[in-house]
């Protein structure tokens, strides 16, 4: 007996002649049934819809083949892994056991590396809002803190002298790399000599130790070219260190913000034809940083604190449709169980969205909403898909960065988010939010008790 | 004081090439069986020694007994040879000033002109001129004392007693006591000597009465004790013990019994007696001859301050296992991270014959596969326009750079080694890096570059099918000259999934290598730098101690540790690892804890790394197991020792740790044997080598903590 063919209401689609998709990637009606092997119904019915997928193995395959890249282009490489990106324990402790330190931006994901078991010399403390307290920690801990502002650096001056304590440091320097807006608010900034001036003050300071320099000249970046030219001027100013200073830096900070898979909204072609192979970066930073006159073992350690190209593709959401319904102009929409709440990321990529079950080959350009009863609930505004039923399931790629920490609980509630562990095995790395997790943070007066 | 006590003490030791206090004041007592020798055998020393010390002849020798052994032996056979009376006294010292000098000069001019000891030649020459000397005066006769053995049965007995006094007779005692207590002080001090007198006495009983059937007497206990002493020098002290060395044994002692009948006739009807002539004679002549061999690796000559037999034999096979391929150069790979080793030494593809020294290298990711995408294009290979850098400092000899690379598969035979580049290193080693990319070669000819400088990219030029780098040392600067044999100093192998360090090695075909990363922390701790002092604390037998250890340098450059507790040892830092490599001094000092769980340390850091090491097993706490195994060591050394280490971290305390396991393990009849030491070094961050422990069968042996 053959199983039943699957029925597919007709549509109609207008013929369009001349226009150009000379580059169009295609109409994607390819089904994404599996995620490792495992397969997507599967996964739902286990674990419910929407649902976040991590895999284990992307993890630690993107991580390798980035120290593999660093490594054979520089002597000293170093990961640390960016918390902001995807801080879910599972996630960090998989950069961390493939080697990477941590690097946090807040004293709430200090404390969260460090109940992981990361020792505070493997801390790297950046971002501009270190409280006292977290400063005075940071220093006992003997973490890397990464200086943002004068009045950080009075702070911790004011710390070490008050409580005789020692600190390492780096500053943060933003430079004009030759891609617009500058990222200026971070920092000390290198043409106007602030940079500098701060390297002096903590250079006259005897109870800091300047270890390393740091720079981070954006996001998403697609060109490596202006990662050449910060490494080469961080090199000049770690040689006008050792000139004047006689000191050789621990380390180079080169930060992160390479590119992901993902093509931004706007952009044109797709993002695997235009942004930078991971290869390129690692050209153009040593490159520079051979800038640095020191050899061997003299040479300062990179760092590298890429959070997005190295857990973007690692992270799916398995969404399903609830129902289907044509705009009054006659275009499809699709609704969606996973909204803008918990895909941030949809604000600004388009990002790759599969049926996971077979389907027909006719696509029909269609919108993709979510769940939440707010205008601005759109996941796609356009994309070619074909018909889906109510019920069934579509995957969206490429949503291990950000989205996972950017989520808010807004009308419905945060999802499961499962790893697929390398032996195939599934794991509940975090569980779905329920309405107690909500009211166990609420207090209600009690003159407002009904009843 | 206690400097004459000590020089007097190895003096007497010396004469059986010992080099413990208590051996030589066993021999002392031994001398003191018949008085009067053993008085002027005392004097002999006291004499030989205050006159090299006046004189100003360096302390440390004297205090070896390096000047006092021939004195001993002098002053002893005076009195042996004539009735002593107020003349002889008077003359005797002269005499034994004389001894001095001419051991003075001989010893000096043996080591510097031939590169031999001096043995007791001194003393034999300084005999003859004194029985010649004494001529003058017709009223002094020679009175021997008697040395011969009163029965002539041929019981067990009375070979026995041949035995013992052949022992006597090298420190001239007639008396049979004399040998007692020397052969028990040689067991102690050396199961391998031991064996040894046994060996030679029993051969030279056989060949003696077999080659000279008619021989008298007192020429038994001649060539006997000849025949003991060179078998001590050939078989045990100035030769590694080996079973080799055992052949030699059997071979000198049959010399022993030519050359003793043969100075026996020569030596008829003259005043001059025997003594130990053959022995200095085919020792001096053995030892001489082995010089010259082409093949030294067996019947080591002694190349270091010498200990037991058995120490010397430990000693050696420590050094050879650790150092064997150990140069003044250390190379490191040409290149950055982790590149797979694709065609190694003796190569099934090119690395043959003049060129099978050659190691290539490629990129691989971890399913082993060393393209992205197809393969088909020159980027999608992982190593293709990676940096190359340079093994060792040099300078730029010879350059090839603009061969077009080969499209993956196609290979180019007429410009073989395609963009190559020459480096020439000190001592005559030169480098050869090919098949680079076209054009990519950032230095020229006549440049000096540095260790780790990029000199140019990996390409696919040359006889290339895919991209890979082609290394050979060789010691010439021709283009595709014969590779040559020389090791990479350190490095880190992935080897069937496991990682260790490579020192002085060759990485092997299908390995993943890479150079070490010096890590900051590790090598601050280890960088021990001439005037670095250290302090430790730590508990023994419920005392609590305090020992502190002083990083100096002697004149052979060879940086050692002091300790407070008289102890030393030696160091080695070569640019990333840190030995020990040898020690000195009691075995319940920090400094020797120390020196078992640092034996080697990488300066890096990785947490799964692997090294091991090997000790003297005389260095290792384990007792009185090996003096019996010793008994068998000409045979088989029947005791191993193997130490396995590796890194830890502790995340929460911030503190690294090198862990060991130190193994002693025996074999054939001693395979019941085994004993393990657990070793703990702990690194803080900040302060460096924070504390170090033992533990034997999970019970803490030691434990010592750095104070301030």
């Amino acid at each position: 007996m053959s199983t039943k063919k699957r029925y597919e209401r007709p549509i109609i689609t207008k013929y369009q002649s001349g226009l150009m998709n000379k580059f169009g990637s295609g109409p994607s009606a390819k089904a994404k049934t599996s995620i490792d092997e495992v397969a997507v119904s599967k996964l739902v019915e286990e674990y419910g819809s929407p649902l976040f997928v991590m895999s284990e193995r992307q993890l630690r395959n993107n991580q390798q083949n980035a120290i593999r890249i660093f490594r054979t282009r520089y002597p000293k490489v170093q990961f640390a892994w960016s918390y902001k990106t995807n801080y879910l324990n599972a996630v960090c402790s998989v950069f961390h056991q493939e080697g990477s330190l941590a690097e946090v931006v807040s004293e709430f994901e200090y404390d969260k590396a460090k109940l992981l078991g990361i020792k505070g010399s493997n801390i790297i403390f950046n971002g501009p809002d270190k409280s006292r307290a977290a400063l005075q920690k940071a220093i006992k801990d003997n973490a890397k803190i990464h200086i943002d502002h004068f009045d950080e650096l009075y702070e911790i001056i004011d710390l070490c002298n008050s409580e005789n304590l020692k600190a390492n440091v780096a500053i943060r320097v933003n430079m004009d790399v030759g891609v617009y807006p500058l990222w200026d608010r971070f920092g000390f900034n290198y043409e106007n000599g602030e940079a500098w001036q701060a390297i002096k003050r903590i250079m006259s300071e005897k109870s800091l130790k300047l270890t390393g320099l740091h720079t981070h000249i954006g996001t998403y970046m697609m060109t490596a070219e202006a990662y050449r030219i910060a490494a080469s001027k961080l090199a000049s100013l770690a040689n006008s260190i050792k000139r004047e200073f006689d000191i050789k830096l621990d380390y180079i900070d080169m930060g992160g913000g390479f590119a992901s898979n993902n093509t931004l909204i706007g952009q044109y072609l797709p993002a695997e034809q235009i942004i930078p192979s991971m290869e390129q970066y690692a050209d153009a930073i040593s490159s520079g940083m051979f800038e640095m006159n020191a050899t061997g073992s003299d040479l300062p350690a990179l760092i590298l604190e890429t959070g997005r190209a190295l857990v973007d593709n690692a992270g799916y959401l398995i969404t399903t449709v609830l129902a289907n319904k044509r705009l009054s102009t006659g275009r499809r929409a699709i609704i969606i169980d996973a909204g803008v709440n918990i895909l941030f990321t949809s604000f600004w990529y388009k990002h790759k969205i599969s049926p996971a079950q077979e389907s027909g080959v006719h696509v029909e350009d269609s919108s993709l909403y979510g769940p939440l009863c707010m205008n601005i609930d759109l996941i796609r505004e356009s994309i070619l898909l074909p018909a889906v039923k109510k019920g069934e399931h579509l995957v969206i790629e490429d949503v291990g960065a950000y989205a996972m920490t950017q989520w808010m609980q807004f009308i419905t509630m945060r999802p499961n988010v499962v790893m697929i562990m390398q032996d195939g095995t599934v794991e509940l790395i975090r569980k779905s939010e329920a309405l107690n997790y909500i009211l166990d943070r609420e207090l209600l007066p009690k003159q407002l008790k009904l009843k | 004081m206690q400097f004459f006590l000590d020089s007097t003490l190895y003096s007497y030791a010396q004469i059986f090439f010992s080099n413990r206090k208590w051996f030589g004041a066993a021999i002392l007592v031994a001398s003191f069986s018949t008085p009067l020798l053993g008085l002027m055998a005392l004097l002999g020393v006291l004499i030989s020694n205050l006159v090299a010390y006046i004189l100003k002849f360096d302390a440390e020798k004297i205090r070896s007994g390096f000047y006092g052994f021939n004195g001993i032996l002098f002053g002893a056979s005076t009195a042996f040879y004539f009735e002593l009376n107020n003349l002889l006294l008077l003359l005797i010292p002269i005499f034994i000033i004389i001894t001095f000098l001419i051991s003075a000069v001989l010893e000096h001019y043996l080591e510097t002109a031939f590169n031999l000891p001096g043995l007791s030649l001194p003393f034999v020459i300084s005999v003859y001129i004194f029985v010649i000397f004494l001529t003058n005066y017709n009223f002094i006769i020679p009175n021997i004392h008697q040395y011969g053995v009163d029965s002539t049965s041929s019981s067990l007995t009375y070979y026995m007693e041949i035995y013992f006094k052949s022992l006597s007779l090298i420190i001239f005692q007639p008396e049979i006591t004399a040998g007692i207590i020397i052969i028990v002080a040689i067991l102690i001090f050396s199961r391998v000597l031991f064996v040894l007198s046994i060996v030679a006495f029993v051969l030279n009983v056989l060949l003696l009465n077999f080659i000279l059937p008619n021989h008298f007497d007192n020429l038994l206990i001649l060539s006997s004790f000849n025949s003991i002493l060179a078998a001590f020098a050939l078989g045990g002290s100035l030769i590694i013990p080996s079973r080799k060395s055992f052949m030699l044994v059997i071979l000198s002692s049959l010399m022993v019994v030519i050359f003793t009948g043969f100075f026996s006739r020569l030596l008829s009807g003259s005043l001059f007696p025997l003594l130990v002539l053959p022995f200095n004679f085919i020792v001096l002549a053995t030892i001489y001859s082995l010089k010259f061999r082409k093949d030294q690796t067996d019947l080591v000559l002694l190349y270091f301050k010498p200990g037991s037999p058995e120490e010397n034999f430990y000693y050696h096979q420590k050094r050879k296992a650790r150092f064997e391929n150990f140069k003044y150069l250390f190379p490191e790979l040409p290149f950055f991270g982790e590149w797979k080793v694709s065609q190694g030494f003796n190569g099934e593809h090119t690395h043959k014959d003049d060129w099978k020294y050659a190691l290539d290298f490629v990129v691989v990711d971890k399913n082993n596969s060393q393209y992205s995408n197809e393969g088909l294009k020159l980027e999608d290979y992982y190593c293709y326009s990676l940096p190359v850098t340079s093994p060792l400092d040099g300078e730029i000899v010879r350059i090839v750079s603009s061969v077009r690379d080969n499209e993956p598969g196609d290979i180019n035979l007429q410009q073989n080694f395609g963009n190559t580049i020459i480096i020439s290193h000190q001592y005559g080693l030169f480098s050869s890096i090919s098949h680079l990319k076209s054009d990519s070669i950032k230095v020229k000819e006549g440049d000096k570059i540095k260790k780790g400088d990029i000199i140019g990219n990996c390409g696919n030029s040359g006889r290339s099918p895919y991209p890979h780098i082609h290394f050979q040392f060789q010691l010439n600067d021709k283009i595709g000259d014969k590779t040559h044999l020389f090791p990479i100093s350190h490095f880190i192998e992935k080897e069937n999934g496991k990682t260790y360090l490579r020192t002085f090695a060759y990485p092997k075909e299908n390995s993943i290598a890479q150079n070490l990363d010096v890590h900051k922390t590790i090598k601050d701790a280890f960088d021990f730098k001439i005037g670095d002092k250290l302090n430790f604390k730590y508990e023994l037998e419920g005392k609590e101690l305090e020992e502190s250890w002083e990083v100096k340098v002697d004149i052979y450059n060879q940086l050692y540790i002091e300790s407070s507790s008289n102890a030393k040892a030696e160091i080695y830092l070569t640019d990333k690892v840190f030995y020990f490599t040898s020690y000195i001094g009691e075995k319940n000092t920090a400094l020797y804890f120390f020196y078992l769980v640092a034996a080697q340390v990488p300066l890096c850091f990785q947490e799964d790394l692997y090294w091991d090491d090997t000790f003297s097993i005389s260095l290792l706490p384990i007792g009185s197991i090996r003096y019996l195994a010793e008994i068998f060591l000409f045979y088989k050394n029947m005791l191993s020792t193997r130490g396995e280490f590796t890194f830890e971290e502790d995340e929460e305390t911030q503190n690294y740790f090198i862990k060991s396991d130190i193994i002693v393990m025996g074999s054939g009849l001693f395979a019941f044997y085994k004993k393990q030491f657990n070793g703990i070094v702990k690194i803080d961050e900040h302060d460096g080598l924070k504390e170090f422990e033992i533990n034997g069968d999970k019970n803490l042996l030691f434990k010592a903590t750095k104070t301030k």
